[in-house]
């Protein structure tokens, strides 16, 4: 429903759907190679760009990738502010995949209520950062923002508001019967399937898979934050709904905790332009999964190699095995349940 | 001469066909600004409906090659044609353009033939998701259709009549039928709600799904007509129910409705029909659509079963 160039070629027997055929690369738009031809700090504008719901994660561990690189130490409070920001996207994309799956399973009205409410994730970023959507929030070396004491109180209180209005979705998601009747064993996957296909993010975690970056790798401040990692064992979307809808209640907390407890310091430490040789891994915790960054330089202004590895681009590979057998209303609700980004899979 | 000149003006006018234009736009634009303010929204203007009727009339009439173009251009009018003509026996205020002992059962019968219209229209403007869409119309008028049927044949025993007319004339004397049939009156909203394609059923025409089922081939003049057909069938339904279940024009349960002035005795049966259309309307915000075989499920195990023991107890104890 999301309005992304996606093309399956579905084999149906009646109602049934025998077989799929994926096909992606509608909107592949070379990022990875315009980056090698750009320098560090233009590739920040371009890698903000791979996705628009998961913008900042991208420049996080980008610019953790190639501050690694230049042996930089980031300042804490920097660290922090990257992490409030990851947090509030993480409760804008889940809020907008909510919607997204009510409007696939013909629940308007759950769409328009998520959609709504969204919008208060977005007023937040928008005072901090200046953008809805588009934050450009990270500098190689830390953050370009700060957030003042009022800035502080408002993102408060509207978080507040924020996590009365998910317990809502969360009633509806767990009691409603019609909701739960569309969603419940509709795209199964195992968790031999997930270990199988190396899927990431809330799809894994739905299926029982103990996985995320916040807490096996920590990045940005999350190894100073408390927060719970969300799993179920149903499998199906219905499980992914209940995992990404909890997720977004806990990175409420986590936002809070951040906002509260945000130390004082500097903003960045200064980046030079030169990066020296050598090659690093990056990872992150996207709404979607585990963002992966692979960065090589040979020690000139440009990267010698930029290799961006999407959540998306990992769960996709599971959809023809989730869409055999399935009716074919179902179709849009597997396809809302992994909640696909296709322009990450496709860059 | 005379009689000729007021039999036209009730066909065209009222409660004829110009009657039925203008309720047709009127309660769709109500169930929208209904639908919007529930989902948080704010509607489109009053004039909306008009608009996308005349646009529509004025768009390019188009359909794919394969297509069967005379049926496609016959089905439409056939499917107006038989909801106008159920629309004569149905009074409205108290007066219907016709009514004969029976008229109740041509009426159901008038009102299932849009169903198999349809289906048609999506077997003959031939296309993946037309043809899946009427199949699921087809799969999904057996769910509704029995229970519908069963529910508005219960008030007709009881009652003791077959004419439309007559069983509303009926309950002024007595009481509302929705007082002695609950469950009947139930049924038949549901039913109405399967027969007009509206959510939780409205799985023919899933947006998601299949596009706009049968009728995602259609365009222009022919679309404008069936969407006029779908709702003039919304009003005669609404008026069906309330004639049947909630008294017709009587405002009261014991108040003989000959008595009643004809602006009271409209007002009447417009509140009653506004509050079944706004029943609709919130039925329709509430629900996530339902999947075909969720529905034929519904439909059979529990609808019509519902509806059987209706019918059982309106014989048992009517008759006694």
């Amino acid at each position: 429903m999301l309005k992304e160039p996606l093309s399956f070629l579905l084999t149906v027997e009646g109602e049934r759907v025998v077989d799929s055929v994926l096909r992606l690369g509608y909107v592949h738009r070379g990022l990875e190679r315009l980056c090698q031809e750009r320098n560090y700090v233009q590739n920040l504008h371009l890698v903000e760009r791979v996705c628009g719901i998961c913008s900042h994660i991208h420049t996080t561990t980008y610019c953790q990738g190639v501050e690694a690189l230049l042996g930089l130490e980031v300042p804490l409070r920097a660290l922090y502010l990257r992490a409030l920001l990851c947090e509030l996207e993480r409760i804008h994309s889940h809020l907008l995949w909510l919607g997204v799956l009510a409007e696939n399973a013909g629940f308007t009205t759950i769409f328009m209520y998520a959609w709504r409410d969204r919008e208060i994730a977005l007023d937040i970023m928008d005072e901090l950062s200046g953008g809805r959507v588009a934050h450009a929030v990270n500098i190689l070396g830390g953050v370009r923002i700060d957030v003042g004491e009022a800035s502080v109180a408002s993102s408060l209180m509207r978080l507040d508001e924020l996590e009365r209005r998910i317990e809502v979705f969360l009633g509806v998601i767990q009691h409603e019967r019609t909701f739960r009747a569309r969603t419940r064993n509709v795209g199964h996957l195992s968790a031999e399937q997930v270990r199988r296909y190396c899927v990431v993010g809330p799809v894994a975690r739905a299926s029982g898979a103990d996985v995320d970056v916040r807490r096996d790798a920590p990045y940005a401040a999350y190894d100073r934050l408390r927060f719970k990692v969300i799993t179920s064992n149903e499998g199906d979307v219905w499980a992914r709904a209940l995992v990404r809808t909890l997720e977004a209640v806990e990175s409420v907390h986590l936002c809070r905790q951040l906002l509260t407890e945000l130390p004082d310091g500097p903003l960045s430490v200064r980046a030079p332009r030169r990066v020296p040789p050598g090659e690093v891994v990056s990872r992150g915790e996207a709404p979607r999964g585990e963002l992966v960054y692979y960065i090589r330089s040979d020690g000139s202004d440009k990267p010698a190699r930029i290799k961006i590895r999407t959540p998306t681009l990992a769960t996709l590979i599971t959809l023809p095995d989730q869409l055999r057998g399935v009716n074919t209303a179902d179709v849009p609700v597997v396809l809302a349940g992994v909640d696909l980004c296709i322009s990450c899979a496709d860059r | 001469m005379i009689d000729g000149l007021s039999a036209l003006f009730a066909l065209m006018v009222f409660p004829g066909f110009g009657f039925l234009f203008v309720c047709a736009l009127a309660f769709q634009w109500i169930d929208r600004w209904a639908v919007a303010r529930l989902q948080g929204r704010i509607g489109p203007p009053w004039f909306q409906p008009l608009a996308d009727f005349v646009k529509l009339m004025a768009k390019e009439d188009t359909l794919p090659t394969g297509a069967h173009e005379l049926a496609c251009a016959v089905l439409p009018v056939v499917s107006l044609a038989a909801v106008l003509t159920a629309s004569l026996y149905i009074p409205v205020a108290g007066r219907a353009v016709s009514a004969f002992e029976g008229d109740l059962i041509v009426v159901l019968f008038l009102l299932s033939i849009p169903a198999l219209t349809y289906f048609l229209a999506g077997w003959f403007s031939v296309g993946v998701y037309s043809i899946i869409g009427g199949n699921r119309s087809l799969l999904q008028y057996f769910a509704y259709e029995v229970p519908f049927l069963m529910a508005l044949t219960s008030p007709a025993i009881l009652s003791g009549s077959w004419s439309i007319s007559h069983i509303a004339v009926q309950q002024s004397q007595t009481v509302w039928m929705v007082l002695v049939q609950p469950l009947g009156f139930l049924l038949a909203v549901v039913g109405l709600i399967g027969k007009l394609k509206r959510p939780p059923f409205d799985i023919p025409k899933a947006k998601s799904e299949v596009v706009a089922g049968p009728l995602t081939e259609f365009s222009g003049r022919k679309l404008a007509l069936w969407h006029l057909t779908l709702d003039i069938q919304m009003v005669i339904g609404i008026f069906l129910v309330v004639n049947v279940f909630l008294g017709g024009s009587s405002p009261g349960t014991i108040y003989p409705v000959s008595s009643l002035g004809a602006i009271p005795a409209a007002m009447a049966f417009g509140a009653k029909a506004l509050v079944v259309l706004l029943l609709l309307s919130v039925s329709s915000v509430l629900y996530a659509r339902l999947r075909i075989d969720q529905l034929a499920n519904i439909g059979w195990r529990v609808l019509a079963p519902l509806a059987l023991a209706q019918i059982l107890a309106t014989i048992l104890i009517g008759a006694g």
